[in-house]
Order: structure tokens, then C-alpha cells, then sequence
């Protein structure tokens, strides 16, 4: 009795908020901060580039498309998409799959390994490949003899946006599989079913949402990417442009309403490429929570 | 089926989780796997359903077949894990007809014998018109009773359960002992499960073997653990 009002329990004074929350003036000013920001850095130039691609009208906006090197560009990078997306997707499987069901020593590192894409420049990237295959390069030698074009060829550029590529199929499956662990599949074999079955039964089904995560933005960096490509690209028109490339190009020849053209296509893949980015990584996240 | 174990020895990197174990089950024996967590009772469980290899020198007999290295898929041994492992994203129907989906083709039913079997096994967990329900819909003690369906549906020869009663509360609990009991009865089984629980092991089983540190220190009815313990961990992990 006594101790109880010797020490009494200090009332918190009733603000209507969590001991956590911060005041109303930091609120604000923290939400505000980030709305500058987001709008400055991120809607402004999205919406500037959609103005200056329609500034000089529909008629120039649709006649960049016409011009042959454009398409050229276009069709080098859906070709280098579709060689990079289906491999790394391959591989991140691949990697996932074994990083997540097999202790080894080595292991954690490995799945460092597969990041080192992210932290080097993609510039680096480029080099390396001119570093092995150039014709100054470990193996330049013997590629001219045999007559095998890697580096300024499109070789080179598929090997560059691998590099770039690497990680994110591999990323967004191994937290996934983590966390779901393998007694489903384990549970697949006890009733009859064999590695097969139980790859596109039960682990497809499983992984799917943060698969197509993974190959996602695997296909937005394939098709974005710049400075690795450009290392090794050589730029010739028709031949080796990509679309980033390409853009450089417009730009650089002050064709500004083109640039910006084809600019606006690359940003609205990235705008496809957000939607479905968040579409499946709800649909994932709702995968998780069925454990 | 009758199952041997002879001298099955498993290691995880260095440390054994069984060694040098001997069991003998014979056909229709209703065996509880008992010992404190960490004792290789699950390990000696996987270790007969093919989920684990033995280190060498060890064999695992079923009837007089040798299956040591064979494949849980080939071994028709019919496995409900501890937590169910249940296909989340398949409806009751279709996790217990995975097992006739995934047959050759030679041997796969038709789609109407697959529907006749699985109502069949409804109806024997007492699951009928549940069909559509995903894994989620279920309480806990109806994804016991589907998984179970689910690995009879095999029609295995034994049938092994991990901790069957261990994620279910005490009500539920008690209701799947009396259940599994009879439903052992019924037809003669054999069946193996793991549990931690004394009052568990003795209520249902035959007979218990008990484990500890991977070596088996006691096989036996009921009476004859309790009125005869082997030895000092025996007495004191029953509380004698």
C-alpha cells in the first residue's frame, strides 16, 4: 500500500498519440520533403518527357518511328531482351534453387556474389568483356582468327546486359523459397511424384508470383540498360544501337522532339514495368501469407 | 508390411543423429517413436520413408525387400508431416488427388475413378463436402485429416506420422487419438508416429520404442516400459 503511493505510476500526458509518433510539425514537414522530392525528381521529368515528345505534334512523334534506324534500334533491343530475359531467368532459377536447398560451405558467399552486379559501375560491366573478348583481350587474338565479332557486335552487347541482368530473377526468388521452405516438396515425393513433377506441380505454383517479379524487372534493365552496352556496343547505326543508345544519338544531333520520342517509349515500358512490378509482388506477398 | 532396421547410422555433418540403430516392426503394429526433441526420433522416421539416406553400412528392409536406397517416391510409404505441408495453393480435392495424378500414365485412373477414390477418402476422415476449401479454410485438425487422406491415398503399405497430434489443441488432440486408435483397428496398418508425449505413445501404440541421443534404449508394451524401465534416462524420462 504504502509503495503504491510512495511511487506513483507517471501518468503519460494524453496527446492522442503513440509514444513512437512524431510531433504534427515533423509529420508534416517529413511528408512534405518527401512529396517535393517525389515530384521533383520523379513526376516532373517523367511528365517532361512526355511533353517534349509531342512538342513539335503528332506528325514528328510518329515519324521518329518511321525512320529505319530507330526501328533498327527498337528491334536490337526486344532481340536482346529475349536472348538476356530467358537465360538469367534459367540461371536465377537455377541459382535460387541450389543457394536455398543445399548447405554448402561457400554458400553465403555465393549469394553475395550474385549482387556484385548492383555495386559495380555497369561501365565496369562493359569492360570486362572488351578486357576477354577485345582485340587486345585475352582471347581477341583468337577470336579474329576464327572470325568471331563479340565486342561492337551484338554478342557483346547480349554478354554486357547479362552481366547488368544477373541478379534479379535470382533476388526475388531466394528470400521467397526461404521462407516457404521444402516440405511441400518433400510431402510431393513421399506421394509418387518425381523431380519433374514436382518442379512444375508444386515449386512453380509456388514461386510464380516472385518469379514473374524477378523476370520483370530483369526485362525493364534489359531493355534499359545503357552504359554497359554502350562499353561495347561500337554505336553503329542500324547494327549495334540500342534503343538507350539510340537516344543518346537523337540527342547529341539535337533532334530533341525525337530523342524524347523514343524516349517516351522506354518510359512507358518502365511504367508497364511498375504496374506489373506491383501486381505481382502483391500477388507474391499473398503467397507468402498462405503458410 | 513388416519393416527392419539393421544398424542405420545418420550424420549430420559430424554429429550422429542416429547411431547404430536396430528395430524390428512387425506387420500391422501400431509403434510410437518416443524421446525428448533433438533425440533422432524424426530422423529415424525419414530415415524409413526415404526422405534420409543412412551412412553405409546400414539397411532398411520392407518385408524382405531392400529399399535402403531407394527414393521416397518409389517407397509408397505414406508420410503426414508435422505441420501438414498441405499443396497451398490446390483445394482439399486436389491435394489428396495429387498422389493419382502423379502415376504413369499406364497406371493413372480415369478422372472418374480419381473422383470416386478421393470422396472415398472423404468420407473415411469424415471430410465430405469439403472438397472446394483451400488449405486455409480449414481449422487445424481438418488439414490433420487432409493430409492424412492425402497419404492414404497412395494405399501405402505403412504409414508414418510426425508429431500427429502435436500442433492441435488438448480437445482436438484427444478426439485424433481415439480416432487414430480405431481407425487402426479398422485396418490393420502398419503405422509408425513420432511423439515427445508419454501419455501420447502409451494410450495409442502397441508398443513404444523410446530414443534417446540417437540410440534406442527401450522397446515395449506399455506395462512392460513402465514395470521394467532399462535404465536411468528410461525411468527418468517417464517419471517413475
Amino acid at each position: 500500500m504504502a509503495g503504491a503511493s510512495q511511487f506513483p505510476i507517471p501518468q503519460r500526458p494524453d496527446t492522442g498519440r503513440r509514444a513512437t509518433a512524431e510531433s504534427p510539425v515533423a509529420k508534416v514537414l517529413l511528408v512534405g520533403i518527401t512529396l517535393v522530392f517525389f515530384s521533383l525528381f520523379l513526376l516532373l521529368p517523367l511528365f517532361v518527357v512526355f511533353q517534349e515528345a509531342f512538342s513539335k505534334g503528332l506528325g514528328v512523334f510518329l515519324k521518329t518511328f518511321r525512320d529505319p534506324y530507330a526501328q533498327d534500334a527498337i528491334r536490337l533491343t526486344l532481340l536482346v531482351a529475349a536472348i538476356t530475359v530467358p537465360l538469367n531467368t534459367v540461371f536465377g532459377l537455377a541459382a535460387a534453387w541450389s543457394l536455398t536447398r543445399f548447405r554448402f560451405s561457400g554458400r553465403s558467399f555465393l549469394i553475395t556474389l550474385i549482387d556484385l552486379p548492383l555495386w559495380v559501375s555497369p561501365v565496369i560491366g562493359g569492360l570486362i568483356y572488351i578486357l576477354v573478348f577485345g582485340s587486345k583481350g585475352w582471347l581477341g587474338a583468337w577470336l579474329s582468327d576464327h572470325g568471331i565479332r563479340i565486342i561492337f557486335a551484338v554478342p557483346g552487347i547480349v554478354l554486357a546486359t547479362v552481366f547488368v541482368t544477373f541478379p534479379f530473377v535470382a533476388r526475388g526468388l531466394i528470400p521467397l523459397m526461404q521462407a516457404q521452405g521444402i516440405s511441400e516438396e518433400e510431402a510431393a515425393l513421399t506421394l509418387g511424384a518425381n523431380g519433374w513433377q514436382i518442379f512444375w506441380r508444386v515449386t512453380v505454383p509456388k514461386i510464380k508470383w516472385g518469379l514473374l517479379y524477378g523476370v520483370i524487372l530483369c526485362n525493364a534493365r534489359a531493355m534499359g540498360e545503357f552504359g554497359a552496352v554502350s562499353v561495347v556496343s561500337g554505336h553503329i547505326r542500324g547494327k549495334t544501337n540500342t534503343m538507350p543508345l539510340h537516344i543518346e544519338i537523337l540527342y547529341n544531333e539535337y533532334h530533341f522532339a525525337a530523342a524524347f520520342a523514343v524516349a517516351s517509349l522506354l518510359a512507358l515500358l518502365a511504367l508497364v514495368t511498375l504496374f506489373l512490378k506491383t501486381y505481382s509482388e502483391w500477388r507474391a506477398a499473398e503467397q507468402l501469407k498462405q503458410l | 508390411m513388416s519393416i527392419r532396421i539393421h544398424h542405420v547410422t545418420k550424420r549430420y555433418s559430424r554429429y550422429p543423429a542416429l547411431n547404430d540403430v536396430s528395430v524390428e516392426i512387425e506387420t500391422g503394429e501400431l509403434i510410437a517413436l518416443l524421446g525428448p526433441s533433438g533425440s533422432g526420433k524424426t530422423t529415424l522416421l525419414r530415415v524409413i520413408a526415404g526422405l534420409e539416406f543412412p551412412e553405409s553400412q546400414g539397411t532398411v528392409l520392407f518385408q524382405e525387400r531392400d529399399v535402403t536406397r531407394l527414393s521416397a517416391y518409389k517407397r509408397k510409404a505414406g508420410f503426414v508431416f508435422q505441420a501438414y505441408a498441405l499443396f497451398a495453393h490446390m483445394n482439399v480435392f486436389e491435394n489428396i488427388a495429387f498422389a493419382l495424378r502423379v502415376l504413369p500414365r499406364k497406371k493413372r485412373p480415369p478422372e472418374s475413378t480419381i473422383r470416386a477414390r478421393v470422396r472415398e477418402l472423404l468420407a473415411a476422415v469424415q471430410l465430405d463436402g469439403l472438397e472446394k476449401r483451400l488449405p486455409t479454410q480449414l481449422s487445424g485438425g481438418q488439414r490433420q485429416r487432409v493430409a492424412f487422406a492425402r497419404a492414404l491415398a497412395i494405399e501405402p503399405e505403412v504409414l508414418l506420422l510426425d508429431e500427429p497430434f502435436g500442433a492441435l489443441d488438448a480437445k482436438v488432440r484427444k478426439d485424433l487419438r481415439r480416432w487414430l486408435r480405431e481407425f487402426h483397428e479398422r485396418i490393420r496398418l502398419t503405422t509408425i508416429f513420432v511423439t515427445h508425449d508419454q501419455d501420447e505413445a502409451f494410450e495409442v501404440a502397441d508398443r513404444a520404442v523410446i530414443i534417446d541421443k540417437g540410440v534406442i534404449q527401450q522397446s515395449g508394451t506399455p506395462e512392460e516400459v513402465r514395470n521394467n524401465p532399462a535404465n536411468e534416462f528410461v525411468r527418468d524420462f517417464l517419471d517413475l
